[in-house]
């Protein structure tokens, strides 16, 4: 009697094995599961690993303070986050930032919707004169590195509080209050112009898609135009419009470098500016709680769009095919609402531009007579100056950081860009639906956490060795690796979604003609998806041009990117040389971007979806 | 030229039981038809037999060789099945030329340039195609992109060649036209073939056998006269022929019911349990009166109560006895809307089946007897 229960529990359990053995045979049949579970272990370690080391350093002993938290170095302690969050010096390095970063985000979320918020009507519902034109131009702002303005602010409304060159105004005979050069109004001004292209970008589009026929129907219950957009149209576009708002809120949770230029002079800090120095001042503890709860703040800002967005979409009608897009005429107002567009394009590209360009071919600020006007800050020798005695452009530091630019964004984003395609690969096709799931998420997690608090977690992580991996502070290492993290993001919803676009059917079709996993990527996949991975690779090393928050925390001089190298530049108070790596750098990104919108025949606006 | 034979297999997605259970035996040379509403499960079958899919039990085996049978941890890969196999969407890959395309498998199956060659012109031209041979797929028209895929398939001689749904997007007259090509290939090189579609007509003029399909399971294997005249089930009765089967429903209490219950109970009383019964649309025919009606026929005095000309044929909508009845016919009708008449049905064409829906096969032989 056992003796049968025994066989029949052997049989059992034999049959269990062969049922194991067939689902492994069958998940790896295809290198498609070692794929996936390589890039997960890979995106574990760039990922995961930094963020819990910074985590790590905010509770935990660092090296240095032992005397003071009373326990040994690593030892567990609540030390960092009562100095933080609690000590007297909290307000200073905690809470007044968070106010700032508030005040400042708040203020220019509602500037850029108020003026967003017109311009997008005008350019997507009104016949305004050059329409098309100002679609394309007041995007411009975006392309262009947000600090970009806070440099040419300066150039203009510098006073004495700071040394170096005058600015234009005070040249002019006007000395400008500290509270209009420095601080908490410029800031939000310059922020507020530099997003105010997300809400005509998210709220244009809502608004073009706008059915006019739900407007009619209105129209003939009686409604009036002003009842009409209050009850009809504004409660439709509300999705687009809270997603544009966190989108702004979040990204100026992480702002750097506009700060940094215009903060510093009046003492003015926000988080990432507060985070900075207590990373400069070695404050690793410190900077962890900061840093962690810059990342918090960014986490709970996107669910909360999430949410938000995920609520309002329940009653949002996707125009039908049929759909009509009347212009409204603006009669009488036609000239002063292009005016109103010429205007906020003169303020947000012309002036700025113009004003750093003009800054660096003149002798004296603000005078404008010809013997002022030199081309020496650009290719001048033996220039009458302590240091920096030749022109920018024959500078060699300039043509060094040009090409670690070019070399570590340049392979950051063919990496990124490869492995986007691959996690896209893995994430489609894995029978492993979890392994899917973690590789979808893992990658994505880097555009929750702003970059400064992103850059710190490496720091955290790579500045001492660890195991077989040596320090790689100091290295180009250290900013290829946090830089291909922080643009798997968008690497990999290319990745996931070209890949989804193609189906599976093509590489099926390849199978039962009897081609391999190899033959089939090769001679299938890839070429197939040419267009996608170069859209993939292109747009993340135009944003990476432009990238400063990242590269601050990571790069010293011998890795310095275009970026920093015009930041240490403006430390150093050579107004004109900054002035101009940051016009070259703001000339690569657009000119870039244009390139790349004619190249992959995209457009900008689909990139900034979410 | 190999046989295709599935043994007890289901297929299941997590909870989700995709195939209960399906035997199906394909014979070398057969052009076999899975028919059946989307969803049931017909191409998850032909996915399996390509190996696109695994099973999650039972076993598949093609000619002598099995292919997959997870109780002994069996799995050959697709591309070790030597299979063809045509997809809805074609799945050309767009990015390679026609002749590209057609060449890929030759190319894998290491063939000399020149023979090669030779293969990839002698099959373009054989469909047409010969002409568009340096475009891409992008290029070409949803029928001439039909005809690549199909060549694709063909020039490297599979033995099973799996097609599912490749006629869908083609218009109507092109749809007749590859119809015939695919008859005519099948003839000419007796390859065993599998075919999905949900178009009835298709599944009819094709193929030797129908495999009809329903939420996992097989409803009815048998020969294009078999499904449409001696539906096993009442669903393969309703999914086949249109316009549909009239069906009456021996729950229903009208006029008519009761009149065919009596009607089977005084003259066939050896037919018990039956659930209901259905008559095909052009098995009806009108007469003046009671009189019309041959001895042992079925009939019933009936409104016309409209007459849709279809082009070439007329659907006549009945009401008789609390029910509407449609019935099909060739012949210009020479009734007019809101006469009174008599239907009848031959006995033969009655389909009796049980309370469960199924098929009393044990009528039929009654029923052919009386009518004999």
């Amino acid at each position: 009697m056992s003796e049968t229960a025994q066989s029949v529990d052997r049989r059992a359990g034999n049959r269990w094995v062969t049922r194991l053995k067939y689902r492994t045979r069958i998940a790896m049949r295809e290198p498609t599961t070692l794929i996936g579970i390589l890039m997960a272990a890979l995106f574990s370690y760039l990922v995961v690993v930094p963020i819990v080391s910074i985590l790590l350093d905010a509770v935990q002993t660092q090296f240095g303070d032992a005397r003071r938290t009373g326990t040994e170095v690593g030892g567990w302690t609540g030390y960092y986050i009562h100095r933080t969050f609690l000590s007297p010096i909290a307000q200073d390095m905690f809470w007044q930032p968070l106010r700032n970063t508030l005040s400042v985000a708040f203020g220019a979320i509602a500037i850029s919707v108020i003026v967003g918020g017109i311009l997008a009507w005008l350019v997507s519902r009104t016949d305004m004169l050059a329409r098309r034109w100002f679609a394309t131009a007041l995007i411009v702002p975006y392309m262009l590195p947000a600090w970009t303005f806070a440099l040419a602010w300066t150039t203009l409304f510098k006073n004495r509080t700071v040394g170096g060159q005058q600015g234009w105004i005070e040249a002019m005979g006007f000395t400008p209050p500290d509270w209009l050069a420095y601080g908490q109004v410029p800031i939000t001004i310059i922020l507020a112009l530099h997003y105010t292209p997300f809400i005509i970008l998210l709220f244009g589009s809502a608004l073009r898609r706008f059915d006019s026929q739900l407007e009619d129907s209105a129209r003939m219950l009686g409604a009036s135009r002003a009842r009409i957009s209050w009850s009809i149209i504004l409660p439709l576009m509300k999705p687009a419009l809270i997603s544009a708002i966190v989108l702004i809120f979040a990204k100026c949770l992480g702002e750097f470098g506009v700060a940094y230029v215009l903060g510093l002079p009046v003492k003015f800090d926000v988080l990432a500016t507060s985070l900075y120095r207590n990373l400069g001042s070695r404050q690793t503890g410190v900077a962890g709680v900061l840093a962690a709860s810059i990342m918090i703040l960014g986490i709970m800002t996107l669910l909360i769009d999430a949410y938000l967005v995920r609520e309002a979409r329940k009653f949002v009608t996707v125009g039908s095919k049929g759909s009509m897009n009347r212009l409204t005429n603006l009669r009488g107002l036609r000239l002063p609402a292009t005016l109103f567009a010429a205007f906020i394009f003169f303020i947000s590209v012309g002036l700025p531009v113009m004003t750093l360009f003009l800054s660096t071919v003149m002798h004296v600020p603000a005078r404008f007579t010809w013997e002022n006007f030199t081309l020496d800050y650009w290719i001048g020798t033996d220039l009458d100056t302590v240091a920096l005695k030749n022109g920018i452009l024959l500078t060699p530091e300039l043509w060094k950081a040009a090409w670690n630019t070019l070399w570590i964004v340049g392979s950051a984003s063919i990496v990124s860009g490869l492995l986007g395609l691959l996690v896209g690969y893995a994430v489609v096709r894995t029978p492993l639906r979890f392994l899917g799931t973690f590789l979808r998420q893992v990658t994505f997690f880097p555009y929750l956490v702003p970059g400064i608090a992103f850059a710190a977690a490496y720091l955290s992580l790579f500045a001492v060795p660890r195991g077989p991996i040596p320090a790689l502070y100091g290295t180009m290492a250290i900013l290829i690796l946090a830089l291909i993290a922080d643009q798997m993001p968008y690497a990999s919803r290319a990745g996931i979604s070209a890949m989804m676009q193609l189906g599976k059917e093509p590489e099926e079709a390849a199978q039962v003609a009897g081609s391999g996993w190899f033959h089939r990527m090769t001679r299938i996949v890839v070429p197939i998806q040419k267009g996608s991975l170069v859209t993939g690779v292109l747009l993340p090393f135009i944003s990476g041009i432009k990238g400063l928050s990242l590269f601050v925390v990571l790069a010293v001089p011998s890795t310095d990117v275009l970026t920093t190298y015009s930041l240490r530049l403006v430390d150093y108070n050579y107004t004109q040389a900054a002035n101009a790596v940051v016009l070259i750098v703001a000339g690569l990104a657009y000119f870039g971007t244009l390139t790349a919108q004619k190249l992959t025949k995209t457009n900008l606006a689909e990139g900034l979806g979410g | 030229m190999p046989g295709i034979k599935l043994k007890n297999v289901k297929k299941s997605y997590g909870s989700y039981e995709a195939i209960h259970q399906l035997d199906l035996d394909v014979a070398d040379g057969e052009f076999l038809c899975l028919l059946g509403p989307s969803g049931c499960g017909k191409t998850t079958t032909l996915r399996m037999i390509a190996g696109l899919e695994n099973l999650s039990s039972g076993e598949l085996a093609v000619g002598e060789r099995i292919v997959d049978c997870p109780e002994t941890a069996t799995f050959i890969a697709p591309e070790k099945r030597g299979m063809g196999l045509v997809f809805q969407s074609y799945a050309l890959w767009p990015h390679l030329t026609v002749e590209q395309n057609v060449e890929f498998g030759l190319k894998l199956r290491k063939f000399a340039k020149a023979a090669r060659q030779q293969r990839t012109t002698e099959v373009m031209e054989a469909l047409g195609i010969g002409a568009y041979s340096k475009r891409l797929p992008s290029q070409l028209s949803g029928g001439q992109q039909q005809r690549v895929a199909l060549a694709r398939m063909l020039a490297v001689n599979p033995d099973v060649l799996l097609l599912d749904e490749p006629l869908s997007n083609l218009d109507a007259r092109l749809r007749l036209e590859m119809r015939a090509e695919l008859k005519r290939i099948h003839t000419q090189f007796s390859t065993t073939i599998v075919f999905v579609t949900h178009d009835q007509w298709e599944a009819m003029t094709l193929a030797d056998t129908i495999a009809v399909m329903n939420e996992g399971t097989l409803q009815q294997l048998g020969t294009p006269d078999d499904i449409y005249d001696r539906p096993a089930n009442r669903f393969v009765a309703e999914f086949v022929g249109s316009p549909p089967i009239n069906i009456l429903d021996f729950e229903n209490t009208g006029d008519l019911v009761q009149g065919a219950k009596k009607f089977l109970a005084r003259r066939h009383s050896e037919i018990s349990g039956v659930g209901s019964v259905g008559i095909r649309p052009e098995s009806i025919s009108l007469v003046a009166g009671q009189d019309g009606l041959s001895e042992g026929e079925f009939g019933a005095p009936a409104r016309v109560a409209a007459i849709l000309p279809t082009g070439g044929s007329w659907i006549i909508e009945l009401e008789t006895g609390g029910e509407v009845i449609f019935m099909n016919t060739h012949v210009a009708p020479a009734m007019r809307e809101g006469d009174q008449m008599w239907f009848r049905v031959p006995t033969r064409a009655l389909n009796v089946f049980d309370a469960k829906g199924n098929r009393i096969y044990a009528a039929d032989q009654v029923l052919a007897a009386a009518a004999a």
